[in-house]
């Protein structure tokens, strides 16, 4: 009756796509479920306008800039297929962590750094600051003031006086929140 | 818009046509009429002795006593059909859709779809079994090569959990229940989490962070995996596999048993049930087509009100038979009366049959082409309905002055709304709009619970077209539903309408057991607002330290 998915993923997809990311078969069914509702047309990938739909994802401050990250970086051509976005949200899987797993604190922490970081040069300068705080505050705080809280998170933060902040120092400054803990997320099974 | 309607009629004729060749309709259809007048005859008789007895306006009374004496001539009828019929077995067809005709019209049952759906339920059961045993071996095999221990441990217990309860929730859904006894604004539990622990980690105005994002990204990126709105407008999700592949989107091979059932109850809802549903779904359109032109005839007056209260009844309840309607009515004092309104939930045109078959209401919504248009200007002939364009909103103000004006008139059937304004998948309700809440009168809330286990009653809109949903419909199991009639409400004097719609629309949530949301029900098809955007700005930015 056409109400079912068209395309189905097999046994042997969801067996690689498991071992990739170590989510369950079962989470990866309902990701996939989920994925498929998202995407409206059945074009096979999300871009932006599928994201955006998502009423809590478009009432968040950060909303363009997630989906930037998600799209662009950890997809391809503004387009995040479902191998990439059961790869992109396995980041973010609750459970023990071994070296080199996909949910690892690093990776966890380098998402976060992607945030910031718009041109990918590994640092955070003054302008991507800037542009963060603005969607943070909104118009609640005139462009000056915002521009001296973005000037002097930079000077707290460098240790080596370029006024940029890299990787390294954004991580020393993570050190105090539990990062695994509160980039964890509830994967339904 | 003609054209479109042309062409529906053109299809309609049709169906009529390859129906009657094939089901010899044509007889179906005078024996039915035959029986409908036996029973409308003995309405008749009933109301004029009890109108000569006192002047009650008791319908409920009436109706019962109606039941009574049309199903004696009913039984009558039928024994004489079957004594000079049952020997040309040709005719057993006839009489079948006369007795389902008859039965449907005066609301009486044999109790055979009771038991049908008792039967489904076990079966329902038994393949779920299968499927949660093979797909535990499944799981196993893999688990073995990928998950550590204690992992396993737990989703073994998950699983048995799962088996235990065939509860129709999903496990999140139960939590997001208990959560929204204790809390009704769910949606803005993620905000005040956030903004809770800003107080909470500096009652004083702090730095920028650069760590203040992960919360706001940690949300964004939860409402990508799960939210709260969008699968709302989609398929409910079920733990008991109910053998119609449309609710299970992953179907895959289970076993040859599981199969060979699921073969059966496809043959028995597209070759048996449907066909027999199509003939009485046509006959019902012609009814409606029929009567209510008929009835549009009639002058003003008590005798065409009378007489469409009793069409309308007739109709609906034929019309519910259609999908296999179960319908359970609870709390019956409380139905609305006349020259009030009635608010309810929203999950399908359907509705609207469920709650007609108990009470006649006026209708209000949205004017629709096609064949939903169709039947708006049918019913509109012989009653007062109330349709408008939702886009204008000067049509707006004029819809609220006719619904006054409607309400005033004490003699005025009770308005139906829906004041979600969009269908929503029967797991929760969303916000009300505030329009009928503004209109001075009293509100009788209903909370219509459909058993999606034999058939989502959802009508996605989006997916598919009226006739295509009807298809869906027809082709379910049953449509099983629970109507819940609350008790009167009334605005408080100094309460505004837009709370009182929130106080209606908890009532409802928690008589129906549905997340209560204050989500618009609007966002289905256009974007959200963005003042909840600018209020967390605004709340973030307070706790900001400026130099």
């Amino acid at each position: 009756m056409g109400s079912s998915s068209s395309i189905l993923l097999t046994k042997e997809e969801i067996q690689n796509i498991a071992n990739d990311t170590g989510f369950a078969p079962n989470q990866i069914k309902r990701l996939y479920n989920r994925f498929t509702t998202l995407d409206k047309d059945t074009k096979g990938y999300l871009d932006r306008q599928d994201l955006l739909k998502i009423p809590e994802l478009h009432v968040n401050p950060l909303c363009e800039r997630i989906i930037e990250v998600l799209v662009d970086d950890h997809g391809r051509d503004g387009k995040l297929n479902f191998k990439q976005f059961a790869a992109v949200f396995s980041t973010f899987r609750r459970g023990k962590v071994e070296q080199n797993d996909l949910n690892s604190k690093q990776n966890k922490l380098k998402f976060l750094f992607g945030i910031y970081d718009r041109d990918k040069d590994n640092k955070i300068n003054k302008s991507e600051l800037l542009s963060i705080l603005k969607m943070l505050v909104g118009s609640n705080i005139p462009e000056d003031q915002m521009n001296s809280i973005a000037e002097r998170t930079i000077t707290e933060l460098d240790e080596n006086g370029d006024l940029v902040i890299t990787f390294e120092e954004f991580c020393e400054t993570l050190q105090k929140i539990d990062v695994d803990e509160k980039m964890s997320m509830k994967f339904l099974t | 818009m003609y054209l479109e309607n042309l062409k529906i009629v053109s299809k309609t004729l049709s169906f009529w046509t390859t129906s009657c060749s094939s089901f010899n309709t044509r007889n179906l259809f005078f024996v039915s009429m035959a029986n409908l007048m036996l029973n409308k005859l003995s309405t008749t008789l009933t109301t004029s002795n009890q109108d000569d007895d006192n002047d009650t306006n008791n319908n409920l009374n009436e109706i019962n006593s109606s039941r009574l004496l049309a199903n004696t001539f009913f039984a009558i009828f039928i024994s004489n059909k079957i004594f000079t019929n049952f020997i040309f077995k040709k005719k057993f067809k006839e009489i079948l859709a006369a007795l389902v005709i008859g039965l449907a019209s005066v609301g009486a049952s044999f109790g055979l779809r009771k038991m049908y759906v008792k039967a489904l339920l076990k079966i329902f059961e038994y393949a779920t079994n299968i499927k949660q045993e093979k797909l535990k071996d499944y799981e196993e095999l893999i688990d073995n090569e990928l998950e550590t221990q204690m992992e396993r441990h737990e989703k073994i217990k998950k699983m048995q959990r799962l088996r235990l309860d065939t509860f129709r929730l999903d496990s999140a859904d139960k939590q997001l229940l208990d959560d929204s006894d204790k809390q009704n604004n769910n949606y803005i539990r993620d905000e005040k989490e956030i903004s809770n622990k800003q107080r909470t980690l500096s009652d004083m105005k702090r730095d920028f962070q650069l760590d203040d994002i992960t919360d706001f990204v940690h949300q964004g990126l939860q409402s990508i995996i799960d939210d709260q709105v969008t699968k709302r407008f989609t398929t409910e999700e079920l733990t008991v596999w109910n053998l119609l592949s449309r609710n299970d989107q992953q179907y895959e091979y289970i076993s040859f048993r599981v199969t060979i059932l699921w073969l059966f109850g496809f043959i028995l809802r597209y070759c048996v049930l449907f066909p027999f549903r199509l003939v009485l779904f046509i006959f019902a359109c012609s009814f409606t087509f029929l009567s209510t032109f008929l009835i549009g005839r009639i002058r003003e007056g008590k005798f065409k009100c009378w007489l469409n209260w009793y069409a309308t009844l007739i109709l609906h309840r034929i019309l519910s038979r259609v999908f296999s309607a179960i319908i359970t009515f609870h709390n019956r004092e409380h139905k609305a009366k006349c020259g009030s309104i009635c608010v309810a939930n929203h999950t399908s045109p359907i509705d609207v049959i469920i709650l007609s078959t108990d009470n006649c209401y006026s209708m209000i919504g949205q004017q629709h082409g096609g064949f939903t248009g169709m039947m708006q200007k049918a019913f509109s002939r012989s009653a007062r309905h109330i349709w408008f364009d939702r886009s204008e909103t000067k049509d707006r103000t004029l819809v609220a002055k006719r619904m006054d004006e409607h309400v005033k008139d004490k003699s005025n059937m009770p308005i139906l709304i829906f004041p979600e304004g969009t269908c929503i998948n029967n797991t929760s309700v969303m916000m009300f709009k505030k329009g009928c809440f503004e209109i001075d009168t009293v509100i009788y809330p209903v909370a219509i619970k459909y058993d999606p286990r034999f058939g989502d009653a959802f009508w996605n809109s989006s997916k598919h077209t009226m006739l295509q949903y009807l298809m869906l419909m027809m082709t379910s199991w049953a449509i099983v539903v629970d109507v819940y009639y609350l008790p009167p409400m009334t605005k408080y004097p100094l309460e505004d309408a837009a709370s009182f719609a929130k106080r209606v629309k908890q009532v409802i949530a928690k008589k129906g057991g549905f997340v209560d949301l204050e989500w618009d029900g609007m966002l289905k098809r256009a974007s959200p607002k963005l003042d909840l955007m600018y209020e967390q700005q605004e709340n973030y930015s307070k706790h900001l330290k400026i130099n």
